[in-house]
């Protein structure tokens, strides 16, 4: 217990030296906002199970939302690539912490991942508890269904993490876990097809051996002993299987996993000639600043995830909607698929494109601040870079349109295209400012931590609406003028309004580097603690 | 009979087809100074990461202080302090809870741990600035506070990699002091380092590893030879006398 009291000390000192004070408000505000409204949904649960005459309801409801909360806690988490709290092993691997304890806090640290489901259940016990037809089992099947689920999400994150630490299978794994964890909504949206098997899984005389079902089992006081037995011998199972993952990651050498040949492969020559390609059109030192964000975007683990979910999870994610295409959501997203899905693209490599351009360079920043080089240059040279992937991105999500014999047709593509410069154009406004303002520095390696802290996502909260404006007002003038020509006009009014907001801020953003860059150097030096986030 | 402090046999670290360290076999003696040289990418931290349990053999065995790595790895861990590479500070902690949190994870109950941080920042001339956090600290600083921690718990055997690396001149003869007098108090000392100067003046056994093997190893006095100094047999060890003249437009 002394090492998980002083790893929490010291991890409490790092947040509290960490944050600003501002920076704790504005976190605060975030987190009471977003918690607020899960505590909401859990009040909500509270009244429906304390009412009697909800029983036959959450009979129904009952294993399937369990399941839901189980995805949520899991798999959610990876969707967004962030996964809570864990203990930074590298820096406490070396100090005589016995592994049962290391591992005691990440299951601990789990919760951070599913907090939202801790709320929903608190509040599914406690009106389960107050309703006489349920009653107090709900409490035991709710504490051992949050166990098994702390304790999984261990495993499964470890076996991830190593999975995504090795460089020639990262991307691929990272391919088939979207796929699948796609894949029910897919399946779900093509109603009729699958339910017989979604039937096995959440109905209400679903196989009773899926904790969910025994979870619910326990709280609707059905069968509960052996329920009970089901639950715990999945949260044993879990134990062993998390325990064994995590040892593995302890003794896990990222190095040597990741070692290749010393001998140049065939395919360098191809490679090289793509990182030289920025130097072969523009000159230096443009070009050879654009030839080393190349160089060092490609090489980073997290930008390549991040720039394969953009054209593989933002298609899957939304393809479902068009096949529910009754009611006008449903026509909405089948007539602007591809708009949708270019502009999600375009959020998802925001992060590591424009919100914190400076953020993979870390200390090396200072670079720009003593070489002879404009800022300037370096400013238009990370936009330029930022720019090239963004539009390749948009390229490839065209492409498996194609390949999935989308409509596409020359209004869908010039009004997707149209649609995405647009945002592009504000999107850079409004990152290079942040990226001056809120620099952070990010481990390009880590292929689940976000680069965005508390405040900085609170001010993307507020910047979101304004970038989209612009678009907004283009589809108001295509809906009150009846004419897709009207969108147009718009949008190209739009462009122009972007670009003199674009020179302006990237203006305002040199100036305000030159004049912070001691604290801007300072905050892309620092360090994590023992849990990072 | 007393065992070695370091006992490393035939051990190998593969990365891919390159071996970073490749059949190394050492002996320290307890109670030895011991300097392990060699140039950049010759393997040092390599062994050492394997040393402090970091990283794991690919073949080969380790035993610290009598005690087989991994098997007894937490009995190991717990005799030992560590000056690791700069990376593995937390940032984000002022020295003085850096210092008190390495204590604790070491068993010194919090009161123990607190006052003697408290004592160590004095020593290490850090306690004038009490919040300023390890990520504000200066390469030398982040040294110190690194060996400050690595002493707090009285270990036996002490593992560094570059511990006077960007350190001042006092620093560095503060550091050297009190290593001295570790030593001289039955711990044992293995460095890496490529300020020779200091290694000639502290060690008293030396070993040069070149591409992951053991070119040389012995007391300082054989070591050095009918040399002038450890860098001369050092360069001449690596076979690199005349390396500078290689470019001409230099």
């Amino acid at each position: 217990m002394t090492h998980i009291g002083a790893i929490f000390w010291a991890q409490w000192r790092t947040l509290s030296h960490f944050y600003p004070r501002r920076g704790v408000a504005w976190s605060a505000v975030v987190s009471l906002i977003w918690y607020g409204l899960w505590s909401v949904v859990a009040i909500a649960m509270l009244r429906v199970f304390s009412n009697p005459a909800q029983i036959p309801t959450i009979r129904i409801a009952l294993p399937g939302g369990l399941l839901l909360m189980f995805l949520y806690w899991q798999v959610v988490p990876l969707m967004l690539a962030t996964t809570g709290s864990s203990l930074d092993l590298r820096k406490l691997r070396a100090y005589p912490i016995p592994d049962s304890q290391l591992f005691s806090i990440e299951v601990l640290l789990r919760v951070t991942a599913g907090i939202e489901m801790v709320l929903v259940l608190i509040g599914i016990t406690i009106g389960a508890l107050m309703n006489p037809a349920l009653g107090k089992w709900s409490l035991l099947s709710t504490a051992v269904y949050v166990t098994f689920n702390l304790i999984i999400a261990v495993g499964l994150r470890d076996t991830l993490a190593r999975l995504l630490a090795r460089k020639r299978i990262r991307e691929l794994v990272f391919f088939f876990l979207i796929m699948a964890a796609a894949l029910p909504q897919l399946l779900m949206a093509r109603r009729g097809v699958v339910s017989p098997q979604l039937h096995l899984l959440v109905a209400r005389d679903a196989w009773e051996g899926w904790p969910w079902t025994a979870a619910a089992n326990m709280i609707l006081r059905i069968r509960i002993l052996p329920s009970l037995a089901i639950l715990s011998a999945w949260t044993l199972g879990a134990l062993v299987f998390s325990r064994w993952q995590f040892s593995r990651t302890l003794a896990f050498d990222a190095d040597a996993a990741n070692a290749g040949s010393s001998q140049p492969s065939r395919r360098s020559w191809w490679i090289e000639w793509f990182y030289r390609l920025p130097s072969t059109l523009l000159k230096d030192p443009l070009g050879v600043l654009i030839e080393k964000e190349f160089r060092f975007l490609m090489r980073s683990p997290r930008f390549r995830l991040v720039f394969l979910m953009g054209f593989t999870f933002g298609l899957v994610l939304w393809l479902p909607m068009v096949f529910v295409p009754r009611g006008p959501l449903g026509e909405f997203f089948v007539q602007n698929y591809l708009t949708v899905v270019c502009v999600y693209s375009l959020m998802l490599m925001s992060d590591v494109c424009f919100w914190n351009a400076f953020g993979f360079d870390r200390s090396a920043a200072q670079f720009y601040f003593l070489a002879p080089v404009s800022f300037r240059r370096v400013m238009t040279g990370k936009n330029l870079t930022g720019l090239f992937f963004l539009l390749l991105e948009i390229a490839m999500v065209t492409a498996v349109c194609v390949l999935l014999r989308m409509p596409l047709g020359f209004r869908r593509l010039s009004e997707a295209y149209g649609v995405a410069a647009v945002v592009m154009i504000f999107l850079f406004s409004a990152g290079n400012l942040l990226s001056v303002r809120h620099a952070r520095a990010v481990n390009p390696a880590n292929s689940f931590r976000t680069g965005a802290a508390g405040r900085l996502q609170a001010t993307l909260f507020a910047i979101y609406p304004v970038v989209f404006l612009p678009v907004m007002l283009a589809y108001l003038a295509r809906y009150a003028f009846g004419s897709q020509t009207a969108l147009f006009a718009v949008l190209a009014i739009d462009a122009l309004v972007g670009i003199i907001v674009y020179r302006l801020s990237l203006d305002s953003a040199i100036q305000t580097a030159d004049r912070t860059r001691e604290a801007m150097i300072a905050a892309l030096s620092a360090g994590d603690g023992p849990i990072s986030d | 009979m007393v065992p070695p402090a370091i006992e490393i046999r035939d051990l190998r670290k593969v990365y891919g087809d390159k071996a970073a360290v490749d059949g190394l076999t050492l002996t320290v003696p307890q109670g030895c100074f011991f300097g392990f040289l060699g140039p950049n990418g010759a393997g040092k931290t390599t062994t050492i990461k394997m040393l402090m349990g970091l990283a794991p053999p690919t073949s080969g065995t380790i035993e610290l202080l009598g005690l087989p790595m991994p098997d007894r790895s937490l009995d190991i861990k717990q005799q030992i302090g560590l000056v690791p590479d700069e990376s593995m500070l937390f940032d984000h902690l002022t020295g003085g809870e850096f210092i008190e949190f390495v204590g604790r994870i070491y068993g010194l109950d919090r009161s123990t741990a607190r006052a003697r941080s408290d004592e160590l920042l004095d020593l290490f001339e850090l306690g004038h600035q009490p919040k300023k956090l390890i990520a504000e600290y200066s390469k030398g600083m982040r040294k110190r506070v690194a060996m400050a921690a690595a002493l707090i718990h009285r270990p036996k055997l002490f593992l560094m990699d570059e511990p006077f690396e960007g350190v001042d001149a006092v620093g560095a003869r503060l550091m050297k002091d009190i290593l001295l007098d570790q030593v001289r108090h039955g711990a044992t000392i293995f460095l890496t380092s490529h300020v020779l100067e200091v290694v000639e003046r502290l060690c008293e056994r030396v070993g040069i590893i070149h591409a992951g093997k053991l070119i040389a190893e012995g007391p300082m006095s054989e070591m050095r030879g009918a040399a002038e100094t450890l860098e001369d047999a050092f360069v001449r060890a690596l076979g690199m006398e005349h390396a500078a003249e290689t470019l001409d437009w230099l």
